[in-house]
């Protein structure tokens, strides 16, 4: 198994039937800089009429992408480099390939 | 066998359908684990969990059976279940006391449509389970189509733990995905010789695939576990088998195993996994105590207060089996908290009396070994309880708490029974209500027009048992009618009725009036009563004589003489005599009240429809569809898998007697069928007529 080329640490966390689950992962380069994330989708949320899926896009979850409509088919997770989607996964390790591979395609 | 910790007891139960081998893998699991020191065979009639004259003689499991043994220093308590639908309520019960299932699929078929009740069986009392795939042995098997079966059938999250290495004839081992290893057996000593070797080399490619998939799915459940694949690419054996039980123990994903019990393969690993994987009784949540009257059940199950396992904690525990042999009755008891010893007094909580514990036993299948006290988290069977019955809760005084009940299947076939000499009539009657102690989903009731027994079971397998136990067991023997639909009957409108029994004949007379509206209620409500009087216009102790009346009347509804169900009867005024009244006077008053009420209150009679699965050839499919609309039925669906269609309907049980030889004919013999009851409808009025002719 191949280790992971990113730092990959625990981004925000919320309480979920009374225990803390990550909801995203931040993929850290060399200089500990913040290049990647996967996330969490959640939701559904209601708006009006309309039901959205929420992704936050900033650290503290203060600018929110809303996003219409049921992830396909399980992939509740968003892989992300430099605030683009790059692709989804049904588990985390999985979107974590996703995004490694969107930063130095071979 | 000592007493041990918590921690290092495992209550198992062993599921599937019909034949998919459990008895075979728990007789293997004795063997192993030094129980018994030969193996038995289903086909040979010695194995040690089907132990009855009848389980021996067919090959097949009809009462679950608890054994207990020791594998690497834990005790598993282990129940074997039947698969056959006609003895459900055996899985029901069993699941509803156990910490963890073994669910077992066969190599070959897969998925099977017996197999899905069971597993939402399971599903309904959130029991944690591992999968087995057995009998990789058989031409056909074939892990990987079995294992898509899992995801399709059941809509899981299945992952493997293991790939095997061969199949069929050349299926020698499995390949263990949480080591990175094989594990080979060696021919000979019954299977209990096996070695680890390196992965061989045409599975290395395979292998790794599915250890990537089992990572991802596995320490997606804890962040701890993350991180520590982050820092090294991989992580510690210790921190994958506690994601993978975390993940179980949570239904976020279900382990799948694989082998040939038959052939002695795969069966310690399963022990182990049983070990790693399954919660001992402290990692569950405990059980819910019973919903107050009135609550809804299902949705306040969260916000109930849990009985956690403490052996210090006042004393707690269900009653989920009951057997009667030469012994007397034997009552097996789940306990949940605190410490019992025998000759301790407890109170059946459910029914509001004390009970004093005779001898307890932990049993072996119909051995027994006598312990002098048990505490939480085992299971054991008492001797010396006056009238306790399945499902009913045991509770220390210092905390009289009830426990969430038990759900009982429906029974939907009649037959009548009689003794076939007189003498016999006492004998049979006895015996009747002891078998039908024993067994939730057997019902007894006397019609009161014709004066004949009514047993009512869950099919015709499950009603020739029976009788057959009788014979054996009580030394009766009986003439059975031909088995008839469980008909139901109810009202379709609200009534309000009054009645007056008056009789004046010389010396004392008899006087009661009763006022009563008759509701209708949704299905499954059962009857309802409520009191309304006001100013003792019926006076308060004559009050159980009338809800006396209407339950013994309503056994025997006013259409057709079946048992009135769903309906509320409320008391809403009365009249009475200083002199002249009395509780039987009451009775007698509401019985006829009953009677001529219903019959204004749009009486209907119900019939059980049954929910059927059809497999059958392609070719097939037409004649099968045209023929279960002939019989009333109601396609639900249709699926196609290969050269084979799946037909679901809903037909009436009563279009279903014979269907086994008609579907036969009609396909050859290549097509099979399951059924299993859904729900009550009403009849249609030709048949609702015809009914009642039959009966008048
Ligand atoms: N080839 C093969 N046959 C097996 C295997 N396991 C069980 N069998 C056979 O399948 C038949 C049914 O096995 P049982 O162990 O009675 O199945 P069960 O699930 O207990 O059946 P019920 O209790 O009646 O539901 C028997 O003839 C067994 O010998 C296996 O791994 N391979
Ligand atoms: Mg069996």
């Amino acid at each position: 198994m191949q280790a992971p080329r990113l730092r990959w640490m625990r981004g925000r966390r919320a309480e979920e039937a009374g225990e803390t689950r990550t909801l995203e992962w931040v993929g850290c380069d060399d200089a500990g800089e913040a290049i990647a994330r996967v996330v969490r989708v959640l939701g559904p949320l209601w708006t009006g009429w309309r039901s959205y899926r929420a992704v936050a896009l900033d650290e503290d979850g203060r600018v929110i992408e809303l996003r219409p409509g049921e992830p396909p088919d399980g992939a509740g997770w968003l892989a992300c480099v430099g605030g683009q989607v790059v692709g989804r996964a049904a588990l985390p390790l999985q979107a974590v390939r996703t995004a490694e591979a969107a930063l130095s395609p071979e | 066998m000592s007493a041990s910790p918590l921690e290092k007891i495992r209550n198992i139960g062993i599921t599937a359908h019909i034949d998919a081998g459990k008895t075979t893998t728990t007789e293997r699991i004795l063997y192993y684990t030094g129980v018994s020191h030969k193996i038995g065979e289903v086909h040979e009639g010695n194995t040690t969990t089907d132990y009855m004259d009848q389980e021996r003689e067919r090959g097949i499991t009809i009462t679950s059976a608890a054994v207990t043994c020791e594998w690497k220093d834990h005790r598993i308590n282990i129940i074997d279940t039947p698969g056959h639908i006609d003895f459900n309520i055996e899985v029901n019960r069993s699941l509803r006391v156990l910490d963890g299932a073994v669910f077992i699929i066969e190599g070959v078929a897969g998925v099977q449509p017996q197999s899905e009740t069971n597993w939402r069986l399971a599903d309904r009392y959130n029991v944690p389970r591992i999968i087995f795939i057995n009998k990789l042995d058989r031409t056909g098997a074939d892990f990987f189509r079995a294992f898509d079966t899992l995801k399709e059938k059941l809509d899981i999250v299945a992952l493997p733990l293991q790939l095997p290495i061969g199949i069929e004839d050349g299926f020698v081992g499995v390949v263990d995905l949480v080591e990175m290893k094989a594990i080979v057996w060696e021919g000979g000593e019954l299977g209990a010789k096996y070695h680890d070797e390196p992965i061989p080399a045409d599975l290395a490619e395979q292998a790794k695939e599915h250890r990537q998939n089992l990572l991802d799915t596995a320490l997606s459940v804890d962040d701890a576990a993350m991180e520590e694949y982050f820092e090294h690419g991989d992580v510690e054996v210790a921190t994958l088998k506690r994601c993978i039980k975390a993940g179980t123990i949570a239904g976020a994903f279900r382990p799948v195993l694989c082998g040939t019990a038959f052939k002695n393969k795969g069966v310690q690993p399963l022990l182990d996994a049983v070990l790693d994987y399954l919660p001992s009784p402290t990692d569950v949540p405990g059980i819910a105590i019973a919903a107050e009257e009135g609550e809804d059940e299902s949705e306040a199950v969260h916000d109930r207060r849990r009985i956690k396992a403490d052996p210090a904690a006042p004393f707690a525990g269900l009653a989920f089996k009951i057997i009667n042999d030469k012994y007397g009755t034997l009552t097996f008891v789940r306990v949940y908290a605190g410490t019992l010893k025998s000759g301790d007094t407890v109170q059946n909580t459910t029914k509001d009396h004390r009970e004093r514990i005779g001898r307890m036993f932990q049993m072996h299948a119909d051995k027994r070994a006598e312990i002098k006290e048990v505490s939480a988290g085992d299971i054991a069977a008492f001797v010396g309880l006056k009238d306790t019955a399945t499902g009913d809760t045991l509770a220390s005084a210092d905390d009289p708490v009830v426990l969430e009940r038990m759900a009982f299947p429906v029974p939907v076939i009649d037959i009548s029974v009689e003794p076939k000499t007189k003498e016999s009539v006492e004998k049979m009657s006895l015996g009747l209500q002891k078998l039908a102690g024993e067994d939730p989903s057997l019902r007894l009731r006397t019609d009161q027009e014709t004066g004949q027994t009514i047993l009512s079971g869950m099919g015709e397998l499950h009603l020739e048992i029976i009788i057959d136990r009788l014979r054996r067991e009580y030394n009766v023997d009986a003439n059975i009618g031909a088995p008839q639909v469980a008909y139901r009957e109810t009202i379709g409108k609200p009534h309000t009725e009054i009645y007056t029994h008056k009789k004046q004949s010389g010396g004392s007379g008899q006087y009661a009036e009763v006022k009563i509206a008759f509701e209708p209620q949704e299905r499954n409500a059962g009857i309802v009563f409520e009191n309304k009087v006001v100013g003792g216009s019926v006076p308060k102790e004559y009050i159980p004589a009338v809800e006396k009346g209407i339950r013994v009347q309503a056994d025997t509804g006013v259409l057709a003489g079946f048992p009135t169900v769903d309906f509320k009867y409320t008391l809403l005024d009365g009249k009475y005599h200083d002199v002249d009244s009395s509780a039987l006077a009451f009775e007698i008053a509401a019985k006829a009240c009953f009677r001529d009420g219903m019959k204004k209150a749009s009486p209907m009679i119900l019939e059980p429809i049954m929910d059927v699965e059809v497999t059958t050839p392609q070719d097939h499919v037409g004649d099968v569809v045209g023929d279960l609309n002939r019989r009333r039925g109601m396609i639900q669906n249709q699926e196609s898998s290969g050269s084979t269609v799946m037909v679901r309907a809903h037909v009436p049980l009563k279009e279903m007697f014979g269907y086994i030889s008609d579907l036969r004919s009609m396909t050859k013999g290549r097509a099979s069928f399951t059924m299993q009851f859904h729900h009550y409808d009403p009849v249609p009025r030709n048949i609702a007529d015809e009914i009642m002719t039959k009966s008048a």
